[in-house]
């Protein structure tokens, strides 16, 4: 483990150098933020509750959603197909690392840089310049091993469409595929009570709501028990396992293509 | 009058200084600390049409910023650049259609398109008509078999064929000059030769003007007359390839895998090839690689079998090789004073 | 120089050849239609489904909020199909490969923007069209020979706006090492456009009128097939807000490209 440290490191210190970025997509936050708040309000000028959420509590989703959404998607399948595509991959193979464990690690050093750069900073636009409220409650205290737990899965699901860039060179159709199917299935862009009922009840089954909405709902409505909070916890615990695992033997496989058809 | 005249020409840069570690990151966050970089001063020469001059130096000497001023890309800071009478980044559109640029590294024809196909949208762009176009692929399909290439995708070319496209292609349009980076490198000896043989043909041919920047030595005996050598900003030397031919010649580096190699191998080798050949004996000792002694031996003052000779019987050799000399090597014997 | 047809002709030239290539790839080819097409469906569910919670949004029914959203569609497609290279500029940039544009005696943007031809954009071109066919049965909407011209060059005006300011965010890759949130933000702010300038306050719907003016993306221009009574009388300048957009956005471009000098000594 203290040899993947220095990875986190350096990818960490990579997005320091990138200072200019990181300003551009705070604006980039607060005018998403902005706009989304005139749209939301004029949702709820005909009434004070939509699905079960006020106005407040929508709002604080889709603010803190855009504060973690940095955080939980994870470029891991772009960077494997770009090095794919560079002929990069041999210098990952010959080295005595575990594939998997470094692209987490390399992808972690980011996470605790976009952290401190972009969620945090945006994290507190709803409060400071919108004056919504989050109420305290247990979820707050869930909240972080929530988040934790939604990386792994959104970094395994990409890891492994990353793998599958070993089998086929057109992986832009499937990298966009997943990223539309997760973005919008997992409650990334609005809350996932917005959607019919019939399509919900499916959604519960899938993993991605697991990385938006279970940690988003803990800030947004931490007053609610843990008899809510933990079977949900224990549903992302439960997919970040599988994924992680189904992620680690998919790659035994691929590496065998690879092995045959040439770095 | 010259095709390429320069006179007192000069170049600098504004670079960031980046601080080390994260304390430093951080500082650089909010306070940029500049210097000046003098990449080109005060350079003059002239060429004239249908020259081969090979332009060399080290990295870092200045050789891009002077070729990018030369093609219009850069602006000069000081002094006077013309092309064919005009100074090249006054009107880039006009400068671009007299002139050919070959990247050894990439290149620059359509990676995805049949090799034909590049030819033609090449010929659209510059503007070529039918019977030149005609005349000018037979040409190259004379020197080079270009047609056997037709139907194939750029990309799927090797690295050497790639190279010979590029390089017709360049010449597709007529330019007066051509502009040939590394055209050669990593590629294997016949196909070296073979390249050299087409740019020379093709510049007697049509009597273009080539400019050559590469590392490869073979490439600037094989071609070029005439030779600027360039560091650090500055023209070391402008003339003859013969002079310098001679240098080249005359130096040979001997390297030696010594057994038992310590911290004082080189000092005692040293004073026993001073003991055996004098003091000025043109030798020089370093140790570069790992476990590598490098000898180098100017030949007009020492043999190179005398050395040989002297090293085996007196010193425990496990391993030798004979090399010419580096052109960083050449470079910095010319910053001495060895060309006068 | 060259003329506006002799480029035309050279564009024809280039991009027949580039499609013939790329139509060889057939897997990938069908793979990233697909992709595009559940791209857009996707995203136009999710518009769907917000604005099925709630009776109107600020006084526009579900229908006319449908066909402000076909018009996007088609608005923002010839900047998808067409500019599609603005994306790889960074990257042309860091692995110093940009550098060859400036050699041919072609107008730079020109040469660089024909180099990729984006033949899934066509998917969502037609999405929505078929949308905009929906909308305008659904809404009884009278098509007369004069509506469809004023409708294709408020297209092409709107396609204009769409074009110069994503394109005009790609340029920050000349100045600066991490432009990516620039172009971003750019790609951002498109989301926002078929929505109802009416929902923002005063600043915002400034900002979106005459800063970034992402309303005459889709919003002003379907106002004038929706609503004609409610438009702003600027709406009948948007070609030329198209045009000079651009040329704004053009000059920056010449801006970054003598700005860039590439690496290396």
């Amino acid at each position: 483990m203290r040899s993947y440290l220095p990875i986190a490191r350096g990818t960490f210190m990579v997005g320091l150098v990138y200072r200019f970025g990181f300003l551009f997509t705070i604006l980039g936050n607060i005018v998403y933020l902005s706009v989304a708040y005139y749209l939301w309000r004029s949702i709820y000028r005909y009434s004070d509750v939509i699905r079960g959420l006020t106005f407040n509590e929508t709002f604080l989703y889709v603010g803190l959603g855009s504060a973690v959404f940095i955080l939980l998607k994870t470029y891991a399948d772009w960077y494997i197909h770009y090095e794919i595509r560079e002929g990069l991959i041999a210098n990952y193979l010959i080295k005595p690392i575990d594939f998997q464990l470094y692209n987490l690690s390399a992808n972690f050093g980011s996470l605790l840089m976009n952290l401190l750069a972009i969620t945090l900073p945006t994290a507190i636009m709803p409060g400071l310049v919108f004056k919504v409220t989050i109420s305290p409650g247990a979820g707050l205290f869930l909240f972080p091993i929530s988040l934790l737990l939604a990386f792994l899965i959104s970094f395994s699901i990409d890891y492994f469409i990353g793998l599958m860039g070993f089998y086929s060179e057109s992986v832009w159709g499937l990298s966009t595929t997943k990223e539309i199917i997760v973005t919008v299935f997992s409650g990334a862009l609005i809350p996932l009570q917005f959607f019919p009922e019939a399509i919900q009840k499916v959604l519960y089954w899938l993993p991605f709501q697991a990385i938006y909405h279970t940690p988003l709902m803990m800030l947004t409505r931490p007053q609610q028990g843990l008899d809510i909070f933990l079977p949900m916890m224990a549903v992302q615990l439960a997919w970040a396992v599988i994924l992680f695992v189904a992620a680690r033997l998919f790659y035994n496989q691929a590496i065998k293509v690879l092995r045959i058809a040439g770095g | 009058m010259s095709l390429i005249h320069i006179q007192n020409l000069s170049k600098h840069f504004k670079i960031l200084n980046r601080r080390e570690g994260l304390g430093g990151a951080f500082r650089d966050l909010f306070s940029g600390n500049y210097r000046t970089v003098e990449a080109v001063s005060d350079v003059s020469f002239d060429i004239d049409a249908g020259e081969i001059v090979g332009y060399i130096g080290p990295n870092g000497a200045g050789k891009s910023t002077t070729i990018k001023m030369m093609t219009g890309i850069l602006k000069p800071s000081g002094g006077i650049i013309e092309v064919n009478g005009r100074p090249p980044y006054d009107n880039r559109i006009r400068q671009a259609q007299i002139m050919g640029v070959v990247f050894g590294q990439r290149s620059q024809l359509w990676w995805d398109l049949p090799v034909i196909e590049s030819f033609k949208i090449l010929k659209e762009i510059y503007k070529v008509d039918q019977k030149t176009f005609d005349r000018h692929m037979n040409m190259f399909n004379d020197l080079v078999g270009l047609s056997a290439l037709y139907s194939q995708q750029v990309r799927t070319l090797s690295l050497g064929q790639r190279m010979l496209c590029d390089i017709t292609a360049s010449f597709l349009h007529n330019p007066q000059v051509v502009f040939l980076d590394e055209p050669t490198i990593g590629l294997d000896i016949s196909v070296k030769a073979k390249i050299r043989s087409v740019i020379k043909e093709l510049n007697s041919e049509r009597n273009t003007t080539i400019i050559l920047t590469t590392h490869d030595l073979g490439d600037v005996e094989a071609l070029c007359h005439r030779i600027i050598i360039i560091d650090k900003g500055k023209i070391l030397y402008d003339g003859d390839i013969k002079k310098v031919n001679a240098l080249f010649g005359a130096y040979r580096t001997l390297k030696l895998q010594l057994d038992n190699f310590n911290e004082t191998t080189i000092q005692i080798l040293n004073d026993k090839l001073c003991e055996r050949f004098g003091t000025s004996n043109g030798i020089t000792v370093a140790e570069t690689e790992e476990f590598w002694t490098d000898v180098t031996i100017d030949q007009a003052r020492t043999p190179l079998s005398d050395v040989l000779n002297f090293v085996m019987s007196n010193f425990p050799v496990d391993d030798v090789r004979i090399v010419e000399i580096s052109m960083e090597n050449v470079v910095r014997k010319v910053y001495d004073g060895a060309l006068g | 120089m060259r003329s506006f047809a002799e480029y035309l002709r050279l564009y024809v030239i280039i991009e027949t050849q580039y499609i013939k290539a790329r139509m060889q790839y057939r897997a990938d080819f069908i793979i990233s239609s697909i992709g595009m097409f559940f791209s857009s469906l996707a995203t136009l569910g999710v518009f769907w489904v917000i604005l099925g919670t709630v009776p109107s949004l600020a006084g526009w029914s579900l229908m006319e909020m449908i066909f402000i959203y076909a018009f996007y569609m088609i608005a923002i497609s010839p900047m998808q199909i067409l500019f599609d290279h603005a994306w790889q500029i960074r990257f042309h940039i860091q692995q110093g490969t940009f550098l060859k544009y400036y050699f041919r005696p072609l107008n730079m943007m020109f040469y660089y923007m024909s180099e990729m031809f984006d033949l899934k954009g066509l998917t969502q071109f037609f999405v929505g069209l078929a949308l905009l066919i929906y909308a305008s049965i659904q809404l009884n909407l009278d098509w007369t020979f004069a509506r469809v011209l004023l409708l294709v060059i408020t297209v092409f005006s709107a396609a204009l706006v769409q074009i110069s300011i994503v394109v005009a965010a790609s340029c920050a890759a000349f100045w600066v090492l991490d432009s990516y949130p620039v172009l971003g933000l750019a790609w951002k702010l498109r989301e926002f456009s078929p929505y109802p300038m009416s929902i923002f306050d005063g600043a915002f719907r400034f900002a979106f009128t005459y800063v970034i003016p992402i309303g005459f993306v889709a919003f002003y221009p379907s106002q004038l097939f929706l609503r004609p009574e409610e438009v702003s009388p600027l709406i009948y300048f948007s070609p030329l807000i198209g045009v000079g957009l651009f040329a704004i956005t053009y000059w920056i471009w010449t801006l970054g490209v003598n700005s860039y000098t590439g690496t290396g000594s």
